[in-house]
């Protein structure tokens, strides 16, 4: 799981970059975007520490917290499409385009 | 034009994607998709930016089959920023502005798309929170108490502890089993 933390940890390094940059650029609402985005890499290594490595979770736990996180965020998508509520649609989308990365890097022997 | 129109206008102009978008749509009308591949943002981007630049009146949208097509509000855009500038200030009570806007978050912090999420604690909140539910009922019509139950359940699950707060309030009256809208 080292190795998936690292990788949690450049993807949130990377995110910061971009939400300085596109605010750089005067592009607020991108970089609020870029922010929901790099929050979820954020979120998933905090889950990822926590559960890893304690004796009654482990990866198996993380596992199942990220499936958790994809059915209920797919279920607050619908929602948001139903109701025409752009704003949570976009976050909606975003979240989950970034679940789906942190997803497959989960480290194949644990899948 | 009213300067609440003209800080709209300000804001939703104060963004470089949308200051792009803009750019795009003075050389001809643009469909969600290409205005996205040409900035290199997701559809869902563009239609978030869209909407924003919609409500402040620069742009206007209309249907082609399955296409969302936006133009340019040439007219607006012609204005002089000198005529922006000078618009008039509203008349509205500023205390009545407030309190609006303190209503306004309250239904945001505790409706979501119709659902009542909790109860407030604080009667203020509570009350306003009633009010919208009450504007499910047409003022004076008679409602049997199946038929009220129907419709606060569907906003939420307490329906009987909404209902008699409601009757408590003098939102609603009840005459034995019949009730009535009274604001």
């Amino acid at each position: 799981m080292k190795d998936f933390i690292e990788y949690l940890t450049d993807q949130f390094e990377a995110g910061k970059n971009d939400i300085a940059r596109l605010e750089a650029d005067g592009r607020k609402d991108d970089a609020d975007f870029a922010k929901v985005r790099t929050n979820i890499y954020d979120v998933c290594r905090t889950v990822t520490k926590a559960l890893a490595d304690r004796p009654d979770a482990g990866p198996e736990a993380v596992k199942a917290q990220l499936e958790r996180f994809n059915k209920e965020w797919n279920a607050a998508l619908d929602q948001a499409r139903e109701h025409g509520d752009i704003r949570n649609t976009v976050i909606g989308e975003i979240k989950l385009e970034a679940l789906k990365d942190v997803i497959a890097h989960f480290p194949e022997e644990e899948k | 034009m009213t300067q609440e129109n003209a800080l709209k206008i300000f804001k939703s102009l104060s963004d470089m994607s949308r200051l792009r978008i803009v750019q795009s749509l003075t050389q001809g009308d643009m469909y969600t998709e290409l205005l996205a591949e040409r900035l290199e943002l997701t559809p869902s981007t563009v239609s978030f930016h869209m909407k924003k630049l919609e409500e402040a009146g620069l742009v206007v949208s209309r249907k082609e089959q399955y296409y969302t097509v936006y133009s340019l509000n040439r007219e607006l855009l012609e204005t002089s920023l000198f005529d922006v500038a000078s618009s008039e200030t509203e008349q509205i009570d500023e205390q009545q502005k407030r309190e609006e806007s303190y209503r306004q978050k309250v239904i945001n912090s505790f409706f979501k798309y119709g659902k009542l999420q909790s109860i407030p604690v604080q009667r203020k909140k509570k009350l306003i929170c009633y009010e919208v539910i009450a504007e499910n009922f047409i003022p004076g019509k008679v409602y049997s108490e199946k038929q009220l139950d129907e419709i606060i359940s569907r906003i939420h699950e307490d329906y009987c502890t909404i209902r008699r707060d409601m009757i408590g309030e003098g939102i609603l009256q009840r005459n034995g089993n019949k009730y009535v809208r009274l604001k």
